[in-house]
């Protein structure tokens, strides 16, 4: 069997002098990249596309999940985190393992081992789906509000903060966002946005659209008993007549 | 509960000075309108009068013995009424006795005076009457302000125990990264991994001592700071660089303690952990003469989108001073130019 491509997406220097120190006493594996935020460990793995990735959770420019939402290619996982109780979660069921700092050297053998057998079922049965898509959907579950949103755009990643966003809307599998330097499509479902968003901020006033409620302009009255908003962008929004309600409750008139 | 009019010497002089008001009304009517002598109305009108006004200290005893919200309607009526009836009985054979004994040769005034024992019971029962009210009022609004004083030292203590869970919150997440670095520097490196033992044993310990001790002066309070700052150093290198600057007047400072802590961990928070970039924290101390002014500033990307949600470390800080300083603190910020600045005011003269 071919030696196993490691990479290590982490951002703190000691951290990463542990893993390396650890990972040497392992022939069987080979470091091929070492990066200290989310971005340039996003762009390496989809260009080198190595079998498995040790990845820290907080990082600068893009988390380690908000990576895993737009990495095209899917290496086995491991987590390396310090406190994340949600996300421990998502990881017992999902990834080959997680290491919760700091861990001891028998532990990390463990998940060594752990990977090594993954790696090697997936070879004999050939293709079995990655586990990132069930990490994905656990951490959609989570109820920790969205502060910004990261999406895969004509190649290029975009990190768009929440407040930026005008209105949202449904589209099939996806949902399109308005911003005001250009829409962006993100595959997700507009009840993952309903729940995420601040809801102080963002109102479903209509089936297929989320409005941010700082955006609006004014609120004309459309067709017989329906409404649209127009925003201060000049896009209009369609209202439904329970989204008028909860608009009525949200903006107190 | 202390008696309203003898509990202090306001209330005596203000009591006395009613029931002067009344016998001097009660001499005028006599002398001009009934004719009678000067010496006789004094008499009369002071005798009368001080006697009630003394008897009358007395209706308080049933008032707040035998209150009407601990025992039934009936009981406390009667109470009052057999007080009262004590009192009004006592009160005109004394100054009848009196007034009889010292103006025996006085036969026309006599007259007058026996003949109105009747209206004289009247009258004294009505004064009774309202007295028994002044007290139940004056008891009332004194329950109602130790009821107000008990509702404050509720709130005092609620807001201490608020802050001490504002102060105790120490980030797991530097906690556990932390010791991963320790971790990682005894193999690298085992004097920077002792020493970063040392410091981060030194910060904890402040962190949990200042339970006890409200304030601290602001030399000590920076001193754990750097501690924190150096451990998240060893995190981040040349990441993280750092300045205080202090003079000594500003060292003596007392602050509260912990209180710049969410501060730095904001600094490092918004701007190290998103930066890829060195970014560098400052602090300054200027005194002046009403307060002391602390600057904590640090340089962060305004293009990059938050993760986390601001303003709660922030929000703890500004409220942490302005229960502390009652309102006289503050707490202000503002982001401008890459650079995320935090003022606090600390007033200088505080008891």
């Amino acid at each position: 069997m071919s030696q196993i491509r490691i990479m290590i997406v982490e951002d703190e220097r000691p951290a990463r002098d542990l893993l390396r120190t650890y990972l040497g006493a392992h022939s069987e594996l080979e470091i091929i990249g070492e990066y200290d935020n989310g971005f340039d460990g996003l762009k390496a793995i989809n260009e080198l596309k190595p079998d498995a990735i040790f990845l820290d959770v907080q990082m600068p420019k893009l988390t380690g999940f908000e990576m895993l939402e737009v990495l095209e290619h899917q290496p086995e996982v491991i987590f390396t985190t310090a406190y994340d109780q949600f996300a421990i979660r998502a990881f017992e069921r999902n990834a080959v393992d997680y290491l919760l700092k700091p861990f001891s050297k028998d532990r990390f053998r463990g998940a060594i081992s752990k990977l090594m057998s993954r790696m090697e079922s997936k070879s004999e049965e050939g293709g079995e789906e990655s586990s990132i898509e069930k990490i994905r959907q656990h951490l959609a579950q989570s109820d920790e509000k969205l502060h910004r949103v990261v999406i895969k755009k004509s190649g290029k990643i975009h990190v768009i903060s929440t407040s930026d966003i005008n209105y949202l809307e449904a589209q099939d599998d996806y949902v399109m966002i308005y911003t005001n330097e250009g829409r962006f499509l993100k595959q997700q479902t507009m009840k993952y946005f309903e729940e995420h968003l601040d809801s102080q901020q963002f109102v479903r006033v209509h089936r297929s659209y989320i409005a941010n409620v700082t955006c609006i302009e004014r609120i004309e009255p459309y067709e017989k008993s329906n409404f649209i908003l127009i925003l201060k962008d000049g896009n209009k929004v369609p209202v439904s007549r329970s989204g008028m309600q909860v608009l009525k409750e949200n903006l107190d008139f | 509960m202390s008696h309203p009019v003898t509990g202090s010497r306001r209330s005596v002089l203000i009591y006395s000075f009613v029931w002067l008001v009344i016998s001097a009304t009660q001499g005028v009517l006599y002398h001009y309108v009934l004719q009678y002598p000067i010496s006789v109305v004094v008499t009369d009108s002071l005798i009368s009068n001080f006697l009630f006004g003394f008897l009358g200290l007395l209706a308080w005893y049933p008032t707040r013995y035998i209150p009407f919200q601990k025992h039934s309607p009936f009981y406390s009526i009667m109470a009052h009424v057999v007080a009262g009836l004590l009192v009004l009985g006592v009160w005109v054979l004394l100054t009848v006795g009196i007034l009889n004994a010292s103006f025996s040769s006085q036969e026309n005034y006599l007259e007058f005076l026996n003949g109105t024992i009747a209206w004289r019971a009247m009258l004294g029962a009505l004064v009774y009457l309202v007295l028994v009210l002044v007290y139940y009022l004056v008891t009332n609004s004194q329950k109602l302000q130790e009821r107000a004083k008990q509702e404050e030292r509720l709130k005092s203590l609620v807001r201490e125990a608020e802050l001490n869970m504002l102060k105790s919150q120490i980030n797991p997440h530097f906690l556990f990264n932390s010791l991963n670095s320790i971790a990682s520097l005894t193999m690298s490196n085992p004097d920077e991994a002792r020493d970063m033992i040392i410091r981060l044993s030194d910060f904890l310990r402040y962190s949990l001592k200042h339970r006890e001790n409200e304030f601290v002066s602001l030399k000590e309070e920076l001193g754990r700071m750097k501690d924190y700052l150096a451990i998240e150093k060893v995190r981040f290198g040349e990441k993280l660089l750092y300045s205080i600057e202090i003079n000594e007047e500003c060292e003596k400072f007392p602050v509260p303690t912990m209180i710049f802590q969410p501060l730095f961990e904001n600094a490092i928070r918004h701007s190290v952990y998103e930066s890829v970039d060195p970014v560098t924290i400052r602090f300054t101390c200027t005194p002046d003469r009403e307060f002391m002014k602390t600057v904590i500033s640090n340089d962060y990307d305004p293009l990059v989108p938050s993760m986390k949600g601001t303003g709660v470390g922030l929000q703890n800080v500004r409220q942490r001073i302005q229960l502390g300083y009652k309102d006289k603190g503050s707490v202000k910020w503002e982001g401008k130019d890459g650079v995320f600045t935090v003022n606090i005011l600390f007033p200088r003269i505080f008891i």
